[in-house]
């Protein structure tokens, strides 16, 4: 069967959702197919010349799979990947759709695909990746999640059943992952956290997704000089360390959306405290999970390095969301002086607040998490994805 | 004037943030200037007849199965007794979700194996069968009027009659006929998803599934566990506003 016809219905189809703005496209024709091919991904038409790369964990997962995507661009190979971070399989199948050529056959020689943790046995279950690289696993959304120690297991069931053909690549300094080494029958290559030779990385924490990306490196046997110029001018993906300007203000965005990776921006941010504003978004919608206490996860002790180190006035703490009292009430048992007049829901109000307050060479660090991400883009450069 | 919390199993029994209770109990404490002693006790720790005696609140939080493994022979085993005692003599707890079921008389797993408890509370709970959904969301509740009418709560209330958490456990907890809930569930699905109760208030321990941290937006209750914890009638009202807008932005979630 030529598959091409669902990839015009895929590229239509993304077009009148984002024509009407009803999502950022990339997951209701994913959807949709698999609602009348469930199996459609086992199929042998997405047999990629140069395999798939399967990149999962709690963090890192766009990043990661950015940089690797980056690097094989560089060195000549065409590349299929999701990178508006749907990473659902209805997002890879739509991502997967959208990479067929005429003849219904990939365009492309490799796909890089990030994955959602929980649906990666799912995932495992339709596609054999060449390399499937895991990150990290912590705490994210216990609600839809469950425990750290119920990912684990899923992980460990898809593992015993996974072809030999596949390279494992695992973080080697995390004892929760070290177990999946022996569960695996075929070989397993390890990253470390040492910061790599020749190669600037900005944040402690990329420094374990650059090794990620320079072990698959290896695997495709590239050129290591290469490979590090790439990532020397590495562009982060959106809400990763991007920066964007509106209505004269600078804001840098560093994506908070759970312990590990709110502690990472707050660890960076003590590092180089290139601001003198900050503006935290909080929201309970659905890709957020509904329940946020984990903002109690976060240390306190570091909450409280970071309020002293940075010194930020509470006039210049702005909070916003659908449960900014949740934040600021958290901040505030912290050590923060919140302003109440800086404590709004709704973002658009708060952006207004800021720019009126013309707030001398302000510049600002924004902590959201992922939907109130999506929404400050959205606000700020017109569109909430690419 | 010291109040004295005793925090068992930081390392295990800490899901949702749970440690946030006793950093906010050490907060609302300190702006009172009362000064504060944490004291944590963990698997290794042993402990004898005195080790709770200048304890004013103990705190225990809820846990992932592996944690609750972990700690579920040290705490028959090791502590329950003295616990007990300390209860039943009218000491001060707040024990969330996996402790509290852990306090209780016994926790039948789905294939009918049955694990003793602590005898501490007198509930069973009861693990339904694998197709039973697990009890997920917000949650609004009614305090019971144990503690509605206790002068401690009543002098230190200016937020109202009713809690607002976050509530995720497959367990149903059924409490015996005389056992006192903590309160009446409005939204959510409370001890067992029928009977429409939460948690127990059993002397002066309570025991609850709400999450959140349950403290961190409902300051009447840290307020109720301080002042009743240190016989202090009426304690100084703090600015609560972003506490109590937390609160009532949470009374108007979808469960």
């Amino acid at each position: 069967m030529n598959l091409f016809f669902l990839k015009t219905f895929t590229q239509i189809t993304i077009k009148i959702i984002k024509l009407f703005k009803l999502g950022n496209g990339y997951t209701f024709p994913g959807y949709f197919i698999l609602k009348f091919f469930p199996n459609i991904l086992s199929s042998k038409t997405f047999n990629y010349k140069k395999g798939i790369i399967l990149i999962s964990g709690t963090n890192g997962k766009t990043t990661t799979s950015k940089l690797v995507t980056d690097i094989l661009k560089g060195n000549g190979f065409k590349v299929a990947h999701n990178a508006s971070g749907s990473n659902l399989l209805r997002g890879i199948v739509t991502c997967l759709f959208l990479d067929l050529n005429f003849f219904g056959k990939p365009s492309s020689d490799i796909a890089v695909l990030e994955v959602d943790e929980f649906a990666l046995p799912q995932v495992l279950d339709n596609l054999t990746p060449k390399v499937l690289v895991l990150l990290n696993l912590s705490r994210d959304q216990l609600d839809r999640y469950g425990e750290t120690d119920t990912i684990l297991s899923r992980w460990i069931n898809s593992l015993q059943n996974l072809s030999t053909k596949t390279t494992l690549v695992l973080d080697a300094t995390q004892p929760v992952l070290s177990i999946l080494k022996d569960i695996f029958k075929g070989t397993t290559e390890s990253f470390n956290s040492f910061a790599p030779h020749g190669i600037h990385v900005k944040e402690a924490f990329n420094i374990k997704n650059v090794n990620a990306s320079l072990k698959v490196c290896s695997l495709y046997k590239l050129n290591l000089e290469n490979c590090k110029n790439i990532i020397n001018n590495f562009q982060y993906a959106y809400g990763r360390g991007e920066q964007i300007v509106y209505k004269d203000i600078p804001f840098t965005i560093y994506l908070a959306k759970n312990p590990a990776s709110f502690t990472n921006n707050l660890e960076t941010l003590i590092d180089t405290p290139t601001f003198n504003s900050l503006l935290f978004i909080l929201n309970d919608n659905i890709p957020d999970g509904r329940d946020v206490s984990w903002i109690y996860d976060v240390d306190t002790d570091l909450l409280k390095t970071f309020y002293n180190k940075v010194g930020v006035s509470s006039e210049n703490i702005f909070i916003s969301g659908t449960r900014c009292y949740d934040l600021a009430s958290r901040l505030s048992y912290a050590g923060f002086e919140i302003s109440k007049d800086n404590v709004n829901k709704d973002l658009k109000k708060t952006l207004n607040l800021i720019e009126s307050k013309k707030l001398k060479n302000s510049s600002f660090a924004v902590l959201p998490n992922y939907s109130a991400m999506l929404a400050f883009r959205k606000l700020t450069l017109g569109r909430s994805i690419l | 004037m010291k109040l004295n919390i005793t925090y068992i199993y930081p390392e295990n029994l800490n899901l949702y943030g749970d440690t946030g209770n006793v950093e906010i109990l050490k907060y609302r404490a300190q702006k009172r200037d009362i000064s504060v002693n944490i004291t944590t006790i963990g698997i290794k720790d042993l402990i004898n007849k005195n080790t709770f005696k200048n304890t004013d609140i103990i705190f225990m939080g809820g846990g992932p199965d592996s944690g609750q493994k972990d700690i579920y022979k040290d705490l028959i085993k090791n502590k329950a007794s003295y616990l007990k005692d300390y209860i039943e003599n009218g000491g001060c707890g707040l024990f969330i979700c996996g402790s509290y079921q852990l306090l209780g008389n016994y926790y039948r797993t789905a294939d009918g194996s049955s694990l003793e408890g602590a005898h501490i509370f007198d509930l069973y709970t009861e693990q339904p069968d694998d197709n039973a959904p697990r009890c997920i969301g917000n949650t609004v509740a009614k305090l019971s009027s144990t503690i509605l009418e206790d002068p401690y709560f009543k002098n230190n209330n200016y937020i109202g009659d009713l809690i607002v958490g976050f509530e995720n456990h497959g367990g149903r907890t059924y409490l015996a006929e005389d056992s006192v809930p903590f309160a009446e569930i409005i939204k959510g699905f409370g001890n067992n998803a029928q009977d429409g109760y939460e948690g127990i208030h059993h002397k002066n321990a309570i025991g609850t599934y709400f999450h959140g941290p349950i403290l961190s937006k409902n300051p009447h209750i840290a307020d109720y566990l301080i002042s009743k914890s240190l016989g202090i009638e009426k304690l100084q009202k703090l600015d609560d506003y972003l506490i109590t807008s937390a609160h009532n932005t949470a009374l108007r979630l979808r469960s």
